[in-house]
């Protein structure tokens, strides 16, 4: 039978693992997310209005043509930035999105945890490449906090269980 | 392509101000209904210029069918190469790529073309399009000068090709709507006495545009597309490339943040007041961008003659402040204000407290919704002798669903069809820019400019 702490070990290892897990997954759907208009004509006199004034109201929707790995705003202060090659961002803006929800699969599935801890880990060093061009310090420490855990499950990768592919 | 449009674009930009003076004839504005030629099928679309406001344009366009984006030109391989992957990635062609517009314009079977290039080549790409044949689409201001929107308006009279400047606003439906339901049949605000505007930009929004350097055009390119101009001999090539990205903020090339930015809002006091200002009074300096040719902020006055008396407009740009609502052209009135801008949220009604009309039944109609009744602010500081009737708060019946350009790019195709009329086309885009040109002047040499036809003729 497990001790208490092989016990404890292993619940923490899974609420971490779950976390980062959700965070990649949820972060990386997000980024098909897009909103899109009311197309209903508002009433005037009875009757819808000539002019195309529709009402006040959008609902969220998710698609593949709403896809956008790097923020707008983000790409183009990045694409300005002389160490960053543009065709190195198209490539990283095509990518950010997939790789980010493989991976919060994986590491909620337990599919090669290892690996996908060291991918997850890379992804968001990677976001710290940029932010750290453009001088924005604040996202600099929210992406390290990031990278911690990830290193901190890795470290502690030996509490893993309930894994599908656990040699990994 | 005729003599015309070949004609060397250095001697254009010289000279464009003689020459087009010159052209203005009598011939009637051509608004499009009945355009000749009027394709029926797909449009093949050119762009001039691949900038910024292409973007804009192009991101409000994709969505209107009809339309083959055939050729691209800029003289920014970069930014050639992005807009032309942008149209084959949504659209599955790759378009011809050209870095001299008048080799585009030769090559290519365009109907219709969109010029989103520095100010001071608006003038010479749209005489050049509606020369070879196109319909043109030009972003506002429709020139640097007065002289070279002068000489758009005698192409497109000439040519008999339409022309529609970028004044979105014209085309979009809460402004319509606003026009045509609350002021003019409901007459809501009652006597127009005044009209205010403003856009006011934060410093850190105003700040100059830096590009890295390795894809910037080079030095022959840039004198050879008059970069120079009015510098001729006398620019570094960082110089050059200062001015290739920060157009706007040179006399030379532009109109300044009165044209950039406050020509969209003094163009909806003309077009609601439906006649030319008659004199314009304006104070401008350059207090914190002490360095740059143009003012950083710029107050003016304008004074309309109204069939109720008269009417005054008083119109703010900042490039140091964003607080204070940010941008918006207010019509107040002695019943009601209307507050509007493109953005729904900078969009107010109000109901003076002391108005005898109820608006209720135009709530019921559905031509306005209630927002909030009036209330007094209160407090002890408050002296009751000094206060005003709280207003009542209403907002417009609905809003636009669409991005704020593609309304005006729609009423632009579907008159090039011959299916409508154009909301803004050239000589009516004059006919409200003109006063905004003497802005600076009235600015510079601290005197009222009182118009007469020689200001504000077409």
């Amino acid at each position: 039978m497990k001790s208490d702490s092989d016990i404890a070990n292993f619940f923490g290892f899974l609420i971490l693992r779950v976390w980062l897990g959700i965070r990649a997954l949820i972060t990386g759907i997000e980024k098909f997310s897009g909103s899109r208009s009311s197309e209903v004509a508002v009433n005037v006199d009875g009757e819808p209005n000539s002019y195309g004034l529709t009402a006040d109201a959008s609902d969220k929707v998710y698609g593949f043509s709403h896809y956008g790995g790097v923020p707008e705003a983000l790409y183009k202060q990045l694409a300005d930035e002389p160490l960053i090659p543009e065709f190195a961002l198209k490539i990283y803006d095509i990518i950010l999105g997939p790789v980010l929800i493989l991976s919060g699969i994986a590491l909620l599935l337990g599919l090669a945890t290892r690996y996908s801890l060291l991918a997850m880990g890379l992804v968001y060093s990677s976001l710290t490449v940029g932010l750290i061009l453009l001088k924005q310090d604040g996202g600099i420490a929210w992406l390290a906090i990031h990278v911690l855990l990830a290193a901190v499950a890795l470290f502690n990768v030996r509490h893993n269980r309930f894994a599908v592919i656990s040699k990994l | 392509m005729s003599e015309e449009t070949k004609t060397n674009r250095r001697d254009f930009l010289r000279k464009g101000s003689v020459a087009g003076a010159g052209l203005v004839l009598g011939a009637p504005a051509i608004l499009s209904a009945e355009a000749k030629n009027a394709p029926s099928d797909e449009l093949r679309v050119g762009f001039i210029g691949c900038g910024k406001q292409h973007e804009v344009l192009f991101d409000a366009m994709k969505n209107i069918p009809g339309m083959r984006y055939t050729a691209v030109a800029d003289i920014m391989k970069n930014r050639l190469g992005g807009s032309a992957s942008r149209i084959k990635n949504m659209f599955g062609d790759m378009p011809g790529r050209y870095f001299d517009v008048e080799e585009m314009l030769e090559k290519e079977d365009l109907d219709v073309v969109f010029i989103t290039t520095p100010d001071f080549w608006h003038a010479p790409h749209t005489v050049m399009a509606l020369e070879a044949g196109c319909h043109v689409y030009c972003e506002k201001m429709m020139s640097d000068t007065l002289e070279g929107a002068r000489s758009m308006v005698a192409a497109m009279d000439r040519t008999g090709k339409l022309l529609q400047i970028g004044h979105q606003r014209r085309s979009n439906p809460r402004y319509q709507f606003t026009l045509d339901y609350l002021i003019n049949q409901e007459k809501i605000c009652g006597q127009i006495v005044n009209m205010n505007g403003q856009w006011n930009r934060a410093v850190g929004s105003s700040q100059d545009i830096s590009v890295k350097e390795s894809i910037l055009p080079d030095e022959k390119t840039l004198l050879k597309y008059g970069f120079d101009k009015g510098q001729e001999g006398k620019l570094s090539l960082s110089d050059l490339r200062h001015r290739f990205v920060n157009w706007r903020l040179y006399k030379d090339l532009s109109g300044g943040p009165i044209s950039d930015l406050g020509a969209h809002q003094i163009d909806i006091f003309n077009w609601f007041m439906g006649t030319q200002p008659k004199s314009v009074m304006a104070s401008g300096g350059r207090n914190h961008f002490k360095s740059r040719e143009h003012f950083d902020n710029v107050m003016c006055v304008f004074e309309y003659d109204t069939p109720e008396g008269g009417a005054r407009a008083f119109y703010q740009v900042l490039t140091t402040t964003s607080a204070g609502g940010g941008y918006y052209e207010s019509f107040m009135g002695t019943e009601g204000t209307v507050e509007i801008s493109e953005r729904a949220a900078y969009t107010n009604i109000y109901r003076e407290g002391g108005c005898d009309r109820s608006w209720d039944p135009l709530v019921q109609r559905g031509i306005l919704k209630k927002v909030a009744s009036g209330q007094a602010a209160g407090g002890s500081d408050a002296i009751a002798s000094y206060e005003s009737a709280p207003p009542d708060q209403f907002e417009l019946p609905g809003g636009l669903s669409k991005p704020p350009h593609q309304p005006h790019i729609e009423n632009f195709v579907a008159a090039v069809r011959g299916q409508a009329k154009l909301t803004c086309d050239g000589r009516h885009a004059l006919e409200s820019e003109a006063p905004i040109y003497w802005v600076n002047p009235a600015a510079e040499n601290s005197e009222t400019i009182h118009f007469t036809d020689e200001h504000l003729h077409v």
